[in-house]
């Protein structure tokens, strides 16, 4: 088994959920600015206005499973706040090409994963590899996101962008001659 | 070998390859990092976390104090442009702009940073209006850190979509009204989605440099990635006049490229727009909300802050006054046009109608200045009409073109501009 696939719950959301005003709400964003991301207030506000429910029954590893345009006009911290959650990835029928990046980089894979929606249901397990792309319902059957690159993994599995530069510069500094 | 796109052709001359695939994961150097300065703070302890003293190529950070363009009382940004500022000179970063220069979307283009070609790594995808210049812009956002540290960073080879433009805009319509009517077609459908978008045909010789930027610097709404335009003499003249000897490649599509999407816009058929709250692609023609009272106006933000935004506000502005309950802020989008709206004498326009304007920068549209109270209403050219944007959650924004904007201001409702204009 891949050490790469994940598993989990299933919280399901619909078509063209907003991240900076759904997901959170924009006020956090720019009272913020210049401050260390608030993760207490960030968990406590994600999806409350789709899932109220969910800030206090969400469970380390869950899964999301969004539909169209999932997270559109979304800044980092609407990855911050799913990724506080404890929220192992997000499986989208679609979604722009930044939340992407922005996910990754605090270590929350977002995978693209074309008919996903209506392949699962709310509350159901799922499978999900981000290295091979490959996503497994509950049912069996198994649908095809486009796979991660091989940087794209080391990201995810360093937890982010910083921890892994983090590791390469101490690496390289390691390496380095004395003196 | 099938054609390549422009977003193939400058990805593959970055990485010195003859052709990339859509969909290839490549790393690339980009020719410039652009960044503003509101992550700086954590930027700034992550570089230290990392363990970088010196950035490998200073010359290619441009730096640009804009979103915070004044240390107010009570904000904590007066820290954040003391320590840009200071980074900067230690690194010998000498493209940094403190505040008051301009939105980084215009010093960029201003300054002749973004020539056609170039690849340039941003921290927001509005960024897409140096597309009007023929640069490349790939949103990266926080990740600028790593590009400024490593000066690489990883990027997928983004598909294509054109959107062919014919015809010319009618009376009283202006650029955003063509880009607030693509937002309402594309913006809740996945059909944009990732693209870089090709604008083409033969109404673009029709827009001016800043009619360009101001469909690109809205464009991202649309689901696209990025954007870009042709570069034709108009444009071409401008990079000549600020290349100032750094080379540039303009670079075309092949006729045989491949596009996922094509549209085709005929800009005779459009009319004044208006997005309604709280939904970006809540365009209507402006008739369907004429009546609806405004408490403030705001012109400025990168999607409306040019001198033709400026020349636009100023022709419904001369001669008459601001409606007594509005307040209305207008923001020039850099000094260069600034200046020229000094020299052109619509400063006094503006000051004489009863207007406030703001230094360079991006002010009013992402509410550090001009907060609403409850159940205010604003009109905007700003980029964003999103529940809480501008101060409470309770207020409501308003989206459109220069015109109606100052329209607004003066009834102190929303009434189609064309009244106000003479034909």
């Amino acid at each position: 088994m891949s050490d790469t696939k994940l598993r989990g719950s299933i919280w399901k959301f619909g078509d063209n959920v907003s991240g900076d005003d759904g997901i959170i709400e924009f006020s956090i964003i720019r009272e913020g600015f210049g401050k260390a991301f608030d993760e207490d207030a960030l968990r406590a506000m994600c999806f409350r206005r789709l899932r109220p429910e969910f800030p206090a029954e969400v469970r380390p590893g869950d899964l999301v499973v969004g539909g169209s345009n999932f997270g559109h006009h979304n800044h980092v911290e609407v990855s911050v706040a799913i990724k506080a959650s404890g929220i192992g990835a997000v499986v989208v029928e679609s979604c722009e090409s930044g939340i992407i990046r922005r996910a990754l980089n605090v270590g929350l894979p977002i995978m693209i994963c074309p008919g996903i929606a209506a392949a699962v249901e709310d509350g159901e397990m799922l499978e999900a590899d981000p290295a091979t792309g490959l996503v497994t319902a509950a049912s069996g059957r198994v649908l095809h996101a486009r796979p991660f690159s091989a940087r794209m993994v080391q990201v995810w599995r360093a937890g982010g962008a910083i921890p892994l530069l983090q590791q390469e510069f101490a690496a390289r500094r390691a390496a380095a001659p004395v003196g | 070998m099938a054609g390549q796109t422009f977003a193939q052709k400058v990805i593959a001359r970055t990485i010195g390859r003859d052709q990339v695939q859509v969909g290839d994961y490549v790393t690339v150097s980009a020719d410039y990092t652009v960044c503003q300065e509101l992550f700086w703070p954590s930027h700034k302890a992550n570089l230290e976390r990392i363990g970088v003293d010196r950035i490998p190529r200073p010359d290619k950070a441009v730096m640009v104090i804009d979103h915070s363009t004044s240390a107010a009382m009570g904000s904590h940004h007066c820290e954040t442009h003391r320590t840009l500022r200071d980074w900067c000179g230690v690194q010998g970063i000498e493209n940094f702009f403190g505040p008051g220069s301009g939105l980084r979307h215009l010093v960029m283009t201003e300054r002749g940073f973004a020539r056609p070609g170039l690849l340039i790594f941003s921290d927001e995808g509005n960024i897409a209006s140096i597309g009007a210049v023929g640069a490349l812009n790939i949103p990266i956002s926080t990740e600028v850190l790593v590009s400024l540290i490593s000066d690489e960073n990883w990027l997928a080879v983004p598909p294509s979509a054109r959107i062919t433009l014919d015809g010319s805009l009618p009376f009283g319509v202006t650029a955003r009204d063509l880009i607030q009517t693509i937002i309402r077609d594309f913006g809740t459908t996945d059909r944009l989605l990732g693209c870089c978008v090709e604008f083409a045909g033969p109404a673009i010789a029709g827009l001016s440099l800043d009619d360009r930027q101001t469909i690109l610097a809205s464009l991202f709404h649309s689901g696209a990635y990025t954007g870009v335009m042709p570069v034709d003499a108009v444009a071409r003249a401008y990079v000549e006049a600020r290349a100032a000897g750094r080379p540039y490649h303009v670079t075309e599509a092949d006729p045989d490229a491949a596009y996922v999407l094509e549209a085709r816009y005929d800009l005779g058929a459009l009319t004044p727009m208006v997005t309604r709250p709280p939904d970006l692609h809540g365009a209507v023609a402006v008739g369907e909300v004429a009546g609806q009272r405004i408490d403030q106006a705001t012109i400025g933000s990168c999607s409306g802050n040019r001198i033709d935004d400026m020349r636009a506000t100023a022709e419904i502005l001369r001669g008459r006054k601001v409606a007594r309950h509005v307040t209305l802020y207008i923001t020039p989008g850099s000094r260069e046009v600034y200046s020229a709206a000094a020299r052109e004498g619509l400063l006094e326009v503006f000051s004489d109608a009863g207007a406030t304007v703001l230094a360079p920068g991006c002010t009013t549209c992402w509410g550090y200045q001009g907060q609403l109270n409850d159940h205010e209403v604003l009109i905007s050219t700003q980029q964003f009409n999103y529940q809480g944007r501008n101060g409470s959650r309770l207020a409501e924004v308003y989206l459109a073109g220069p015109y109606a904007v100052a329209a607004a201001a003066v009834a102190g409702q929303i009434i189609d501009p064309r009244e106000m204009l003479a034909p």
